[in-house]
């Protein structure tokens, strides 16, 4: 395994901590003298609070403190504030936190929380964005039009259920269907789902004699925590601090600031002392944000040799009670809304809709597999219209250079990719020529489904990162950056990106593994797959800084000019010479001479970086640029199906994605294979269900079942590698994206294998044999 | 977190876990019998259910009974599943054993627990009832034994102050050629849409049933009509599942009238592997 640099195999720099359990992650901190907060959630799923007796919780000794809403009158919310801490007057969805109980330990917070009744006079419940847009449909936010805006782009319509409208307007849609040969239009509905991380979220607080508060907390948003509470609660941004030790997983789940208010609300009810609340997986599940659920309705339209003209969309996002970022994911539906394929005429009105479900947050993708769901299956029912090969319809329209995003963004193959590599590299790993339905005999068909994907990041425009070097005095190297630690090696991933910027071994470049937004550079969110595309930038501007230190002060010492001098392993070495050298030890803390003199002091690199050249989408036509770049990609999935009794098994799921440069292959690998599992589960199995009364059925994983190992199919990864030239030595992100395009892929082999259109997830053996059969014996 | 202060009792022997429990019953304690604590643990952690005491029947030596070196075989109820499917001593209930939950969970749950759960499913019991089972109890009055049929009627219905010591099948009903189909919803580790069992006694094929109905099903007018050779498989299956139609669960795992279409479709397989001759069926 290569030491240096870029496109070889790294082990993560926190690999021995994590395979041994020495790994900490926020709950695993116990100090004495914590107390624990322990929620009480709504049973009911929109409904007037009627009354919440807290009497004989209080009277449960070594309670310190009991919240309602009635003690918590701000709203919070990271677009539009429109959620309280703890629900206040009515509750809007099941499992939504209506009072916290701070006490001395776990099991009498516990106690006293089960002591709390609350009666609530039930309202009627909004069970869909469909229902919650019909006339007279019950309204969740009666005051939406006082609600405060964080952002100058969102846009609530007071009066319904419509938290925000994103409008896309390309070309002359009614003129490009007219053009077409084939209109084909179709309907789908995606239920709402969870992450399911591993670790549930956690947080603790505390607050000191002089103010300062301290937040400890499992998510991707450090300083998003931090703005946060310093707006709501007035406290200036330097007497907070947010730590994020390792995180155990995220997957857009702890993006959203949640528990971090409620652990400081505790805090300060119980006299500034440490609180600490952990989530159980039920609430984890929905109490804290979840999965959007979508309903879309597609038009496409093609000529008779299946150039796509024309496309017009609606798409409701279920975004349950609450607003959070929901908003951004009918933004980033929007924004992606034709898949990577070029179409001149584009309609698309993406609208996030309150209803009585658990609200929504950020989920690996984006919003991205759902809308690929849609589109993707669209494109396979259009290619039986046209009698053309799925992949082959793919190729065809794959966004080129010179084309234009649907809000206009020029297509570059820097900015892009090449989709059209993607989509034969991917027919070549599942052997798509030899058909896409194989009946194998014994009533068992082996059948394959393709779906491509693109996906960009929906950023403020603004989005930062930095980072900060120091040097030990052997020559080693400390790097400080803010991302977290949330499992896909990003922390390992800007040691590597330094260690082929100063040419030096990466076990001599150490990393901070935690965030201290007292310490840390500020760095906007681990998420969006742009955490690569930051840091890494601003690492390569901090090594640039040290290098030209290094050059400099060498040049000094060395007699020689600074560009005469180049540098790697640990040496700044003469171009014409490199046995002429300074070694980085006797230059990173002061040069010191013979006689006791000494020179300069210890060498501090800097890099902050800035994203330059986004902007706001204009209201009416979508038009602006949303993200730096785009990940294109190609995957497939082999199902063998059986013909009698509808169900399944998952034999093969194959992703090519063009990475623009890979930088550690394994852990690319590793990702992209994981981003395929969690795609398996979510086309398969995942969904939230709920009873008329709109509450939530499955709150744990003895109902709610994800993949297990054991059933996943064999994975095929492979790479394309079209540099996008302003990302670090060419790479773009791809966490995310190995989930995109697989609920698709996965509908459109089902769909091939049982010869009846599926178009909702999951897709259940039920649904296959409902939509086959019409539901005959 | 369990938010609720509890006593937790560990007798040796069957007299002694009868006298613990009125001893708490008699001090408001509403003891509860506790085997491998895995539904009592869920249940009370989430509010689903309260009590003052437990007693843990896992360390009285006849609930660890694993034996079949006579013509029964006896199956300790403190055993867990795992314990159950590695004896390969009753080979559909060790292979009904080891689909229920996880391997995980399988080393946690015991015979009796599953057998006594408030979860609508006990897949254990299933066969049980196809090997008429006798269930040998403890309480107060020492040992007692039933027969299954009469005590396990869509649940155990033991009487107050009684548990599960073990139970016993015989060797030939236990050894015979049988069937283990679990369908679920989707995910392999599930509860069952529908599992079900089967064995072949004397030529007669007995059939039982979880995740069909709210409880578990073994049906003699079922069974007349599989066992009906008058009639083509094809018409055996619908008739059977018409006969069960009335009491077919209609849940988050499935709908009513899907549960009939795999139930006709499972039966059907069974009966053509019968004629085929491709018992015992392995799943």
């Amino acid at each position: 395994m290569s030491k240096t640099g870029i496109g070889v195999p790294v082990i993560r720099k926190e690999a021995a901590s994590k395979v041994t359990g020495e790994a900490k992650y926020t709950a695993d901190f116990l100090e004495p003298g914590t107390l624990t907060a322990q929620l009480v959630t709504s049973t009911c799923a929109h409904g007037v609070i009627a009354g919440i007796d807290t009497s004989a919780a209080a009277g449960v000794p070594g309670v310190r403190a009991i919240l309602t809403g009635e003690s918590c009158p701000e709203l919070c919310g990271a677009i539009l504030k429109d959620r309280p801490p703890l629900a206040r007057g009515k509750v809007r969805y099941y499992g939504e936190p209506v009072a916290l109980v701070v006490a001395e330990d776990a099991f009498l917070a516990a106690k006293a929380a089960s002591l709390i009744k609350v009666s609530y006079e039930p309202l009627p419940v909004v069970h869909g964005p469909g229902q919650a847009l019909e006339p007279g449909a019950p309204l969740i936010h009666e005051g939406l039009g006082a609600y405060k805006r964080i952002v100058a782009d969102v846009y609530p319509e007071p009066g319904t259920n419509v938290c925000h409208r994103e409008k896309v307007r390309k070309g002359d849609v009614e003129k490009g269907f007219s053009e077409c040969a084939v209109i084909l239009e179709a309907r789908f509905k995606l239920p709402q789902s969870d992450h399911i991380a591993m670790e549930t979220r956690a947080a603790t607080a505390s607050i000191s004699a002089d103010g300062t508060v301290f937040i400890r907390t499992s998510s991707q948003a450090p300083f998003e925590v931090r703005k946060m509470l310093s707006e709501l609660y007035q406290i200036d941004e330097g007497k907070i601090i947010v730590e994020v030790p390792m995180v155990g997983g995220g997957f857009g789940g702890k993006a959203p600031v949640n528990l971090e208010i409620l652990a400081y609300l505790a805090s300060r009810a119980a006299g500034g002392r440490p609180v600490r609340l952990v989530n159980t997986r039920e609430a984890d599940m929905v109490s804290s944000p979840c999965r959007m659920g979508l309903e879309a309705t597609l038009k496409l339209g093609a000529t008779e040799d299946g150039i796509l003209k024309a496309a017009e969309m609606t798409f409701l996002i279920d975004a349950g009670g609450y607003a959070d970022i929901g908003p951004r994911l009918a933004k980033a539906i929007a924004v992606g809304c034709t898949g990577p394929y070029h179409i001149e005429n584009v309609s698309c009105d993406s609208l996030c809709v309150y209803t009585n479900h658990p609200y929504v947050t950020s989920f690996r993708g984006f919003g991205h597999a759902s809308v690929t769901f849609c589109i993707e299956r669209a494109l396979d029912k259009l290619a039986r219209k046209l009698r053309l090969d799925p992949a082959r319809l793919r190729y065809k329209n794959a966004l080129m250079p010179g084309q234009t995003s649907p809000t206009q963004v020029k297509i570059t193959a820097s900015n892009c990719g090449n989709l059209q590599a993607c989509i034969e590299r991917v027919k070549g790993l599942v052997n798509w020529e030899e058909g896409d339905r194989l009946d194998m005999g014994g009533g068992k068909i082996r059948a394959k489904g393709i779906a491509a994907f693109w996906k960009t990041s929906n950023s403020p425009p603004d989005a930062a990162s930095g980072a900060f070097i120091s040097f030990n005095k052997d020559g080693s190297v400390n790097l400080n950056v803010g991302c977290v630690e949330i499992g896909p090696m990003m922390k390992t991933t800007a040691a590597q990106i330094l260690s082929e910027a100063l040419k030096m071994d990466i076990s001599r470049i150490h990393v901070n593994m935690d965030v201290n937004t007292r310490y840390t550079p500020y760095h906007w969110k681990t998420v969006a797959s742009m955490t690569t595309y930051m840091i890494g930038r601003a690492v390569l501007r901090a090594a640039e800084d040290v290098t030209d230190q290094l050059k400099s002060m060498a040049a000094v010492v060395m007699k020689c000019a600074p560009e005469d001098l180049d540098i790697g392993d640990e040496r700044v070495f003469l171009r014409s010479d490199p046995s002429v050298f300074k070694s980085f030890r006797d230059l990173v803390h002061g040069y010191h001479y013979e006689n006791g003199n000494a020179l300069y002091g210890q060498m501090l690199g800097r890099g902050g970086f800035i994203m330059t050249d986004l902007n706001f989408l204009d209201r009416e036509t979508g038009k602006g640029k949303p993200g730096p770049y785009w990940t294109v990609g190609a995957q497939a999935v082999e199902v063998i199906y059986d013909t009698v009794a509808h169900t399944y098994r998952l034999t093969k799921a194959a992703t090519v994605i063009d990475a623009g440069k890979v930088l550690n292959p394994a852990m690319a690998e590793g990702l992209v294979k994981g981003g395929m599992c969690m795609g398996l589960g979510l086309g398969s199995r995942e969904h939230f269900q709920y009873d008329p009364a709109g509450r939530v059925l499955d709150t744990s994983l003895r109902t709610y079942k994800v993949m297990h190992f054991g059933q996943t199919p064999e994975y095929l990864v492979a790479f394309v590698e079209t540099p996008f030239v302003e990302g670090p030595y060419g790479a773009r992100g791809l966490a995310e994206h190995g989930i995109v395009g697989i609920p698709a892929a996965l509908g459109n082999a089902l769909s091939v294998a049982c010869g009846a259109e599926l178009d909702e997830l999951p897709l259940l053996p039920e649904k296959i044999w409902m939509a086959k059969t019409g539901g005959r014996l | 977190m369990i938010p609720f202060d509890f006593e937790y009792h560990r007798p040796a022997s069957v007299r002694e876990a009868a006298v613990v429990y009125r001893q708490l019953e008699e001090a408001g304690k509403a003891p509860v019998w506790y085997g491998g604590g895995s539904e009592l643990i869920s249940m009370a952690r989430v509010g689903n259910m309260g009590f003052g005491a437990v007693i843990d029947l896992k360390s009285i030596p006849d609930c660890r009974l694993l034996d079949n070196s006579g013509d029964e075989v006896h199956l300790g109820a403190g055993l867990t599943l795992d314990e159950i499917r590695r004896s390969e001593k009753f080979p559909l209930l060790g292979q009904t054993a080891g689909r229920i939950a996880d391997h995980t969970m399988q080393c946690k749950i015991t015979l009796g627990g599953n057998l006594a759960s408030t979860i609508i499913y006990r897949e254990a019991a299933l066969p049980l009832l196809l090997g008429d089972a006798t269930i040998t109890t403890g309480g107060e009055k020492g040992i007692k034994r039933y027969r299954i049929r009469d005590i396990f009627r869509d649940r155990l219905q033991l009487p107050k102050r009684e548990f599960i010591v073990s139970t016993s099948v015989a060797r030939q009903y236990a050894e015979a050629p049988y069937f283990h189909i679990k369908k679920t919803k989707n995910e392999k580790i599930d509860y069952p849409l529908i599992t079900t069992t089967a064995l072949i006694a004397n030529g007669y094929l007995r059939i039982a049933f979880s995740g069909l109905a709210a409880y578990p099903v073994r049906d003699e007018v079922v069974e007349a009509i599989l066992n009906d050779q008058s009639i083509d498989f094809e018409r055996r299956a619908e008739g059977a599942a018409a006969a069960l139609a009335g009491i077919l669960l209609e849940d988050m795992n499935g709908s009513s009238a899907y549960r009939r279409f795999v139930l006709k479709n499972t039966l059907v397989s069974i009966l053509e592997s019968i004629k085929d001759a491709q018992v015992p069926c392995i799943r």
